[in-house]
């Protein structure tokens, strides 16, 4: 107790360049967790991003451009698939469920996705958890859009509010469709995936937004009929319930089987396709591509907040050796009152450990802040939730790691206390 | 009988030819007040060093309080210290992120005995180091001050009282006065003397400054002494 007591006393009265080593080794400490929070919380967002949906077919690119496109809103399809394409894939053997899906439009930077209403009930995230609305209801006309809980959020509608969708991407799109506004009907809760990020309108509605001829008014009647869109192959234009429209072509469409076993056969199918250059993936695979492919970055960054640490409890090992040779008055004064050479060993390991752990609680403590101010960040521009939560069992047997590099680094100035005060004795011999 | 030497000889190295300390029989009895004088390089600080059982003889005997202190073990002779033998150095006594009273007690903190001790005098340590500094004439102001402001003379009084608090049956005071000049030398070596007459601790004191032997009821030249072998 006497010893914690005064490695106490004596780090407060150095506590300049303690306070300096604290802070080195609290920046290291924030880098590590930081780095590993991310990494873990970016490949949950990452994996959580869709599940439930057998295939994503779209243009024939490279299997994680088309995911990325078509899920992630991140780059966008050089090409899309044509309508026929779609109608004919969608009536093979042992499809369940089809979403078309058009992307390319943006509303004040955020994606604007033109789907059917089955989105709504067959797109699935996480552990196949299906979409909920938080406020209102899908869409039932063609100038009604549903919002991800990010856009209404960040942008401040709610139900009723009228809004504009511009042509192209990007906040400064260079015409803007004034005479096509949208009311918001559906605000979806939040789902920690781009879906949150998206604006949903129906996808007859993308095809008006782009013609020329407004006849958006004609649309404005009431009916109760939403189901119909099920029956694409009435294909009426100006029939008001039809929310699909007939476009000449679709960014990307996600396929449900009756049965996971139909998945291999019609993925062949789809590759093989004769009348388009196709490309079927299977979602929770290239998912594990992509991810395969960020580990190297994530090892790396791994790697130098390792070196980070490493440097931090170098710097803290000199700090305590310049420190030492002054302190061998120190050594032999207690010394000269009955301390014995283990009690200045534990001493200087006491202050070493200290430092260490006020580093580490220092770094916990910018590490929060940081995820803090940079979870919005990393939602709206990397599409990574943030879990600000307690420390992982990993994230501390991370601090535990460096606590226990800070002990065996204070090993060494602490044994050269050991032998001072047994050479020294009660000469100073400095 | 408070140190008791015979035939002793030290070595720092073991195939030294002439022994860095000799010494045929030096007696002390409790309660006494010993000059231990010499030139530089005589072997004080050696002599000390084996008396505060940091170092062990290489022949011969050397007893304090009766006890053989080379036949303890590492441990016991450091506890053997921390109860029974106060220290005062030269100069730099204090440590400097203490507070004086907290350098004071610090004196029986690696000793049950000594904390027992001054338990007996005063109802707590704080108390007793603060009854020590009063007496050795550092005023009320200074006990909780940094001990960087304090003069070099208040400095040693501080020391003093930690090599008195919890009253060692012996204290060594290596040099205390070479950085105070003549007036303060002597003002402290009364202090001292007073203190260890209250605490009935025999008091060794080392200085190579013959001007203070007057003062001294015992003179040792550590020369001489070491030419009676």
């Amino acid at each position: 107790m006497v010893l914690v007591k005064l490695a106490i006393s004596s780090l407060y009265n150095r506590r300049a360049s303690v306070f300096l080593t604290l802070l080195t080794i609290a920046i290291s400490v924030m880098l590590l967790l930081s780095i590993e929070r991310v990494r873990v919380d970016a490949k949950s967002s990452f994996s959580n991003t869709i599940s439930g949906t057998d295939l994503i077919v779209g243009a024939r690119t490279g299997d994680i451009q088309l995911l990325l496109s078509s899920v992630f809103r991140i780059g966008h399809a050089n090409n899309g698939v044509s309508w026929q394409s779609y109608q004919y894939i969608k009536q093979q053997r042992g499809v369940k469920w089809s979403i078309p899906l058009s992307l390319g439009d943006s509303h004040k930077g955020q994606a604007v996705l033109g789907t059917s209403a089955d989105y709504f009930q067959h797109y699935k995230f996480a552990k196949k958890q299906p979409l909920s609305f938080s406020q209102g209801r899908p869409f039932q006309h063609l100038n009604e859009v549903v919002l991800g809980a990010q856009v209404a959020k960040s942008l401040g509608y709610s139900l009723g509010d009228s809004i504009i969708i511009s042509h192209g991407m990007g906040n400064t799109s260079f015409h803007h469709h004034d005479d096509n506004p949208f009311t918001v009907v559906g605000v979806l809760n939040a789902t920690g995936t781009p879906v949150d990020k998206t604006l949903h309108i129906p996808l007859a509605a993308i095809e008006q937004i782009h013609s020329t001829n407004h006849t958006s008014h004609e649309h404005e009647h009431e009916h109760e009929h939403e189901h119909e869109h099920e029956h694409e192959h009435e294909h009426e234009h100006e029939k008001p319930t039809d929310l699909i429209g007939n476009p000449k072509q679709i960014t990307a469409f996600l396929i449900g089987f009756d049965s996971p076993l139909y998945t291999l056969q019609v993925r062949r199918n789809i590759n093989q396709f004769k009348d388009e250059a196709l490309l079927a993936i299977m979602p929770g695979v290239t998912l594990r591509e992509l991810w395969e492919m960020l580990t190297i970055v994530e090892k790396i960054l791994l790697l130098f907040s390792i070196v980070v640490v490493l440097v931090s409890l170098l710097g803290m090992l000199t700090t305590l050796l310049a420190n030492l040779n002054q302190r061998r008055r120190e050594l032999a004064i207690l010394r000269s009152v009955g301390a014995r050479p283990w009690h200045l060993f534990a001493l200087i390991s006491i202050e070493s450990l200290l430092t260490t752990f006020l580093g580490c609680l220092a770094g916990c403590g910018l590490f929060y802040l940081l995820m803090a101010l940079a979870s919005g960040y990393l939602q709206s521009h990397a599409g990574i939730t943030i879990t600000i939560a307690m420390l992982s069992s990993y994230e501390l047997m991370l601090i535990g790691a460096i606590m226990a590099a800070g002990f065996i680094v204070g090993l060494i100035p602490a044994s050269r206390a050991y032998f001072y005060s047994l050479s020294d004795g009660m000469s100073i011999k400095i | 009988m408070m140190i008791d030497i015979k035939q002793l000889s030290f070595k720092w190295q073991k195939h030294q030819i002439k022994p860095t300390l000799a010494i045929a029989s030096l007696e002390v009895i409790k309660g006494e007040h010993v000059f231990l004088h010499g030139p530089s390089g005589c072997g004080k600080s050696t002599l000390l060093a084996l008396l505060a059982g940091i170092n062990q003889p290489t022949s011969g005997t050397l007893k304090i309080l009766d006890c053989e202190l080379n036949q303890l073990s590492n441990s016991k002779r450091d506890a053997f210290r921390a109860d029974h033998i106060g220290y005062i150095f030269q100069n730099f006594n204090l440590l400097p992120y203490l507070s004086p009273l907290e350098n004071v007690t610090l004196g029986c903190q690696f000793s049950k005995l000594r904390q027992k001790k001054a338990l007996t005098t005063s109802s707590s340590l704080h108390q007793e180091a603060s009854r020590l500094l009063n007496a050795l004439g550092l005023d009320e102001q200074f006990h909780q001050q940094n001990v960087a402001n304090l003069s070099i003379g208040q400095q040693q009084r501080v020391a003093a009282a930690r090599a008195f608090i919890g009253s060692p049956e012996l204290i060594i005071a290596d040099e205390p006065t070479s950085a105070l000049d003549s007036n303060n030398r002597q003002a402290f070596i009364k202090l001292l003397f007073e203190q260890a007459q209250a605490a009935n601790s025999t008091l060794v004191f080392v200085s190579h400054d013959d001007s203070l032997q007057p003062l001294f009821n015992r003179n040792i030249d550590l020369i001489a002494l070491q030419e009676q072998v």
